[in-house]
């Protein structure tokens, strides 16, 4: 799969970690790449179901393109959302239908795309691009 | 040798650190004994049980009874019903027994600290027959408030009651729940799933109605465990799940069902797992559980000290005798799932979440906790490596 190159960049960026651990570090600095969600703004309808953290996503569609904005209160999940931001933010609503979820494999920050309550960054993908096909 | 000698899975490395498995209460490593003779069954004597009268047949059926007499063996008990686990055990209780002996108004007893295995099936029975669903509170120290237990008894046909808690490791009284509930004419299961590892149970010694258990909590196979049954209550079963092995005869107008405990164990039965789980059992009888418990105890207890010495760490039970080696705990600032997920980059297992336990959680006014659990192959060592690695991640990450 060819990735968008902001979303490649990151890929090799964690393709240079060896350590396992600081592979998560990094995946938490990427928290700060998500436009933030206020506490008050958090509400069960922009919740993320079925996760272990509490995770909530707004997407909004200005100019046929989609941006997203969100907040966890696992720094780890909010980091995956980071990472989405950079997959998602910008681009049309058939680049976010494109995009497939096995990009985190690709950087090791998970080692599976199951759908469980483990596996919260696959419920978030699959709620965004849901919410953005509602939006066509 | 050690007992970590058995376990060819405590070889290998986990994001290339030796693994650390503390997640015993979810399930629990399979000694090679037990692997062995699961793929020494599926290589020379797999075939269906009970009917056909070749020799791979009886082999098979040797192989599969001889895991019903192991656990007759095993807890002193008569009736042994192979189940896919302590869940189908449950709704087998429910759906076996209750819905031909409760009617609508007759009250099921259970506690807050019951797994979600020992609520939503009498849930479910409740909105079909109009039992009453009665819950238990829990005392300030998180054990079971035996006054409101005692009050909860009038009219109650059944307590349904965890025997040792998932979350909180803490042992139920349960010979003095069967004792008050008896004395109050209700029948008594015990959801012993986490208790079984840790304790020589007998069943006949111990009175209760029913037990639940699974063979992969006590390093059996996964997919297998059994109900214990007392004659009188078993007498008063009907077939749930009707199928082939369970009947006598079949007719269009109509079926007789088996006598023994095959009448509830409908369709193809889990023939490698019970193979397997004989095998655990065997290796079982060569430890002493006791002496081990009491160890596993002491690291537990441990544990949990060191954990409340971490700045921000809150640790729930209390690790008195007879409870098992497991300490939950949450922290005010990393979230369980990045603690989980930080520790396994150093290859240490731990499980994170609401243990499907969430009445319990409510009561600790939490979303979820982490927790360690220790079985016969974790060492203190283990347990010291857990320690130093979380005050690192708590430093660094908090």
């Amino acid at each position: 799969m060819t990735w968008p190159p902001a979303l490649q960049e990151v890929i090799d960026e964690f393709s240079e970690i060896e350590d396992a651990m600081e592979r998560l570090e990094v995946l938490m600095d990427f928290a700060e790449e998500v436009d933030e969600l206020s506490e008050e703004e958090w509400s069960d309808e922009n919740l993320v179901k079925g996760c272990q953290s509490r995770a909530h996503v707004v997407l909004e569609k200005r100019d046929n393109t989609i941006w997203m904005r969100a907040a966890a209160d696992s720094k780890m999940v909010q980091g995956l959302m980071g990472i989405l931001t950079i997959a998602v933010n910008g681009g049309t609503v058939e680049q976010v239908l494109e995009l497939t979820p096995d990009f985190v494999l690709e950087m090791k920050v998970l080692n599976t795309l199951t759908p469980s309550r483990s596996n919260g960054f696959r419920t978030m993908f699959d709620m965004i691009q849901k919410t953005v096909k509602e939006m066509k | 040798m050690s007992i970590r000698d058995d376990f060819p899975i405590l070889n290998r490395k986990v994001n290339g650190e030796s693994l650390v498995y503390l997640d015993n209460a979810a399930t629990t490593q399979k000694p090679q004994i037990v692997i062995t003779a699961m793929n020494d069954y599926y290589q020379n004597s797999n075939a269906n049980v009970h009917r056909a009268v070749h020799t791979l047949a009886g082999e098979a059926t040797e192989g599969y009874e001889a895991c019903r007499n192991e656990l007759k063996n095993w807890f002193n008990a008569g009736r042994v019903i192979i189940t896919s686990g302590t869940t189908e055990s449950i709704n087998l209780v429910a759906h076996a027994w209750a819905r031909a002996n409760l009617v609508a108004g007759d009250a099921v007893i259970l506690t807050e600290m019951e797994h979600h295995s020992d609520i939503v099936p009498w849930q479910l029975l409740a909105q079909d027959i109009g039992i009453e669903l009665r819950f238990v509170s829990l005392n300030e120290d998180l054990t079971l408030d035996l006054d409101a237990f005692e009050a909860s008894l009038v009219g109650a046909k059944l307590v349904a009651c965890v025997h040792t808690s998932n979350v909180l490791g803490i042992r139920n009284p349960i010979e003095k729940i069967i004792e008050m509930s008896h004395a109050n004419g209700a029948k008594v299961l015990l959801d012993s799933a986490q208790a079984v590892p840790h304790e020589k149970i007998d069943f006949k010694d111990l009175d209760a109605d029913f037990l639940a258990c699974s063979a992969h909590k006590m390093c059996g196979p996964t997919g297998i465990g059994c109900l214990l049954v007392k004659e009188d209550s078993f007498n008063q079963m009907q077939p749930f799940m009707g199928g082939g092995d369970m009947i006598q005869t079949v007719t269009i107008s109509g079926s007789t069902y088996q006598e023994n405990e095959h009448k509830f164990e409908a369709g193809t039965p889990r023939i490698a797992e019970g193979v397997g789980w004989a095998a655990a059992l065997k290796w079982l009888s060569k430890i002493d559980l006791h002496s081990e418990h009491l160890r596993l105890l002491e690291i537990a207890r441990w544990t949990a000290q060191q954990i409340k010495d971490i700045p921000g760490m809150t640790v729930f039970g209390r690790h008195a005798d007879g409870d098992s080696a497991v300490v939950s705990f949450i922290h005010d600032s990393v979230h369980p799932e990045d603690m989980a997920r930080l520790l396994d980059a150093r290859g240490i297992a731990i499980r994170t979440g609401h243990h499907c336990a969430q009445p319990l959680m409510q009561r600790l006014g939490v979303e979820g906790t982490m927790r360690v659990s220790f079985y016969l192959y974790n060492n203190q060592a283990e347990a010291e490596l857990l320690i130093e690695t979380m005050k690192g991640i708590v430093e660094r990450f908090s």
